[in-house]
């Protein structure tokens, strides 16, 4: 029950989109998509969904093609937005279910118990042209998610929402996780991937640059953040060795070191100057990891 | 299939309980009804009354002359002397000369045209026989007077139609076109012109309205786009179907709680072996024309990416459309049969418009026919394979423009 991507390219016009990649998302995973604009990532997810022929390589979804027979199986949250504007919230979401093959009871039924969850019942009756933009993606996710998928796509689900609605749709997310979706996701908000994913893929300029587990693709990195905070003058940290960076921001003095055996003689050193607030060793971030890669920040 | 259902039951209820559809509706029905009752509207806002009596202040040899004459023409009046009294529905005819005739026509209200016509033919009629009477011609050069002449048509033709002309002039057979057939090509005709380009506009907005809405994205990843288009168009012509088939109620209707009787022998309709063949090739061709033309917008629509490029993308359909309906409307009381009509009817675009014209004519084959209905079909399939080829693309790409699109597609 895995989703496999081999070599998978796509150029438009002679311009390459997606450039080789190749990806295995394990069953009932939460894998995260990071890109910035133009990454490639909404391009990938049209391949996987059939919607655009791959110029190379070639999908299998538990080692089928993914063609319009499973695709009742599969849940997609494009990244452009948008449903029927003139429908009710009522008539969209039987249209888009009866689309996947649902009956029109089963349908009630569960938009009910949705729309009780992210909080908004009252919208059912209304025109979906008279909601608030997060209300409408709202309504989306729903439509995308109703059918129970094995497999749900959310290009950017998170874009645009305010920090209530961002938490609603995460813990939802995290539930059909839980229940044993596979859930693919894109986002260009590295805390998200963080938080959520075991496994992620960075995409840049259409290249796959790392792709993974993220514990792993953190162990495997070596670098670690140390974060030290005192009144004492620790210039002098910046010539020991196996330390790459040193920044200060206000008090707090960030420093990168090549692995964790650095991390002992640096302590050493500074508990000699006396009483400091903090001393942590930290896994590198994943912008981090990023920016080591490919050599910019991707924001 | 069940996929197309769901597209197809959702396009047709959404666009059948939308007001728009309501009211159009309403409206039209309204105008049928009203159009029914036609001559009582004009009863109210006419004050003339008909004439009963017509009194005649002469001698008793004009009097007989006139009562004879105008008894002809319109049974309604009775002709009597002058008893000096004018009363209601009754008007006074004075001579006031005789060389020529001069008359004074007095009544208390006003005389309804059609029965001052009559009245004005019966005194033009009175005015010749005095003429020629006064003249003193005999009754042969009376007689040669009123013989039309006399013209032999010798007139190329083609082959087939070369028998024809023995036993009828050309002039005589196009006076003979069935009024009821011509009428059943008007109606046609326009409710064909009147839904092309209603439908071919709603089609296209809802194709447009779903892609620049972004809301194809999800129907495609969950139904094949072929399916979903033809599902589309399906709904629409059941839309387009339902609509007339209510228009058809509302006549049915009228035609049973009034009196039609008066206007159909006024005109009269009356049906002959052309009538049937009109009819059904009628409908074959509204309904395969509506398929094409519904086809082709649902197309057009796909193209653009914004919603004001709308108008612009229809304008092949509304341009065309318009073209065949004159060239039909226009050619049906000249010679129905020129080159233009005979070239034409075979451009598919024109075909349903002007083929039913064809088919007023009995001369017309039924093969000629039938090529329509077969050309007809064959660029249906045809519209219906490129837009199911391109619309895919179509649909998700941004860029703007029937020409860009098609490049770009092509290249794909």
């Amino acid at each position: 029950m895995t989703l496999e991507l081999e070599n998978l390219s796509k150029s438009f016009n002679g311009q390459t989109a997606v450039d080789e990649i190749n990806l295995n998302v394990p069953s009932g995973s939460m894998y995260g998509f990071l890109g910035g604009n133009g990454a490639g990532k909404t391009t990938t997810f049209r391949m996987i969904l059939g919607l655009l022929q791959p110029s190379a390589g070639k999908i299998t979804y538990n080692g089928k093609k993914i063609d319009y027979d499973v695709t009742n199986d599969i849940g997609y949250l494009p990244e452009e937005r948008g449903l029927h504007p003139k429908l009710k919230v009522e008539e969209q979401i039987r249209y888009l279910g009866q689309l996947k093959g649902m009956s029109k009871k089963v349908i009630d039924k569960k938009l009910d118990e949705w729309l009780e969850r992210f909080g908004v019942p009252e919208n059912r009756n209304k025109r979906i042209e008279k909601l608030s933009k997060g209300n409408q993606q709202k309504i989306q996710l729903i439509a995308s998610i109703i059918h129970d998928p094995k497999l749900i796509i959310l290009d950017e689900p998170f874009s645009g929402l305010d920090p209530v609605n961002v938490e609603i749709l995460k813990t939802a997310v995290k539930d059909l996780n839980r229940e044993g979706a596979t859930i693919i996701f894109s986002t260009h908000r590295m805390e998200h991937v963080e938080e959520l994913c075991e496994s992620l893929c960075i995409l840049n300029k259409g290249k796959q640059v790392i792709s993974g587990n993220i514990d792993e693709i953190k162990s495997d990195f070596g670098q670690k953040e140390i974060i030290i905070e005192g009144d004492h003058d620790v210039d002098f940290l910046r010539n020991m060795p196996g330390v790459i960076d040193m920044k200060q921001i206000r008090k707090k003095i960030i420093l990168k070191i090549e692995n964790e055996s650095y991390a002992e003689p640096i302590y050493n050193e500074i508990v000699k100057l006396g009483y400091f607030k903090r001393f942590q060793v930290n896994e590198p971030s994943i912008n981090d990891i990023f920016i080591s890669k490919v050599g910019t920040n991707y924001e | 299939m069940n996929k197309f259902m769901a597209t197809f039951s959702q396009t047709y209820l959404s666009k059948v309980r939308a007001k728009s559809f309501m009211i159009s509706t309403l409206i039209i029905v309204l105008l049928i009804f009203i159009g029914a009752n036609f001559d009582k509207i004009i009863g109210i806002f006419d004050s003339s009354e008909e004439l009963t009596t017509i009194k005649v202040e002469s001698d008793e040899a004009f009097m007989t002359q006139f009562e004879a004459i105008m008894n002809a023409l319109e049974s309604d009046i009775d002709v009597v002397e002058n008893d000096g009294e004018i009363g209601a529905a009754e008007a006074l005819l004075t001579i006031d000369g005789t060389e020529p005739l001069s008359f004074t026509l007095a009544a208390d209200q006003e005389i309804p045209g059609d029965q001052m016509n009559d009245i004005e033919m019966a005194l033009g009629e009175l005015q010749r026989t005095n003429t020629i009477q006064a003249l003193n011609l005999s009754p042969e050069e009376a007689e040669r007077l009123n013989t039309p002449p006399e013209i032999t048509y010798d007139i190329a033709s083609g082959p087939e139609e070369a028998e024809v002309d023995e036993a009828a002039t050309p002039e005589e057979e196009m006076f003979e076109t069935n009024m009821l057939n011509t009428i059943i090509f008007y109606v046609t005709v326009i409710v064909m012109f009147f839904i092309i380009i209603n439908y071919a506009s709603q089609i296209g907005t809802e194709v447009a309205m779903e892609k620049t809405s972004r809301v194809i994205e999800m129907i495609v990843s969950s139904v094949p786009p072929v399916t979903h288009l033809l599902a589309k168009i399906s709904a629409m012509i059941l839309v387009s179907l339902t609509q007339l088939g209510i228009f058809l109620i509302a006549i049915v209707i009228a035609i049973q709680l009034f009196d039609f009787s008066d206007i159909i022998s006024d005109f009269g309709l009356e049906s002959d072996d052309q009538t049937l063949t009109m009819i059904v090739y009628s409908v074959i061709y509204l309904i395969l024309g509506l398929v094409l033309y519904l086809s082709i917008s649902a197309l057009l629509g796909s193209f653009i990416s914004r919603m004001e490029d709308l108008q612009q993308a229809l304008l092949p359909v509304t341009m065309f459309s318009l073209i065949g309906f004159y060239i039909a409307i226009f050619n049906v009381w000249g010679s129905a049969d020129n080159m233009l009509v005979k070239i034409s009817s075979y451009f598919p675009l024109f075909t349903p418009f002007v083929m039913p014209l064809r088919a007023i004519n009995e001369d017309t084959s039924q093969i000629t026919l039938l090529i329509g209905v077969a050309i007809l079909i064959v660029s249906i399939i045809l519209a219906i394979w490129l837009a199911a080829s391109i619309y895919r693309n179509s649909v998700l790409s941004t860029s703007s423009g029937i020409f860009k699109n098609l490049k770009r597609i092509r290249k794909e």
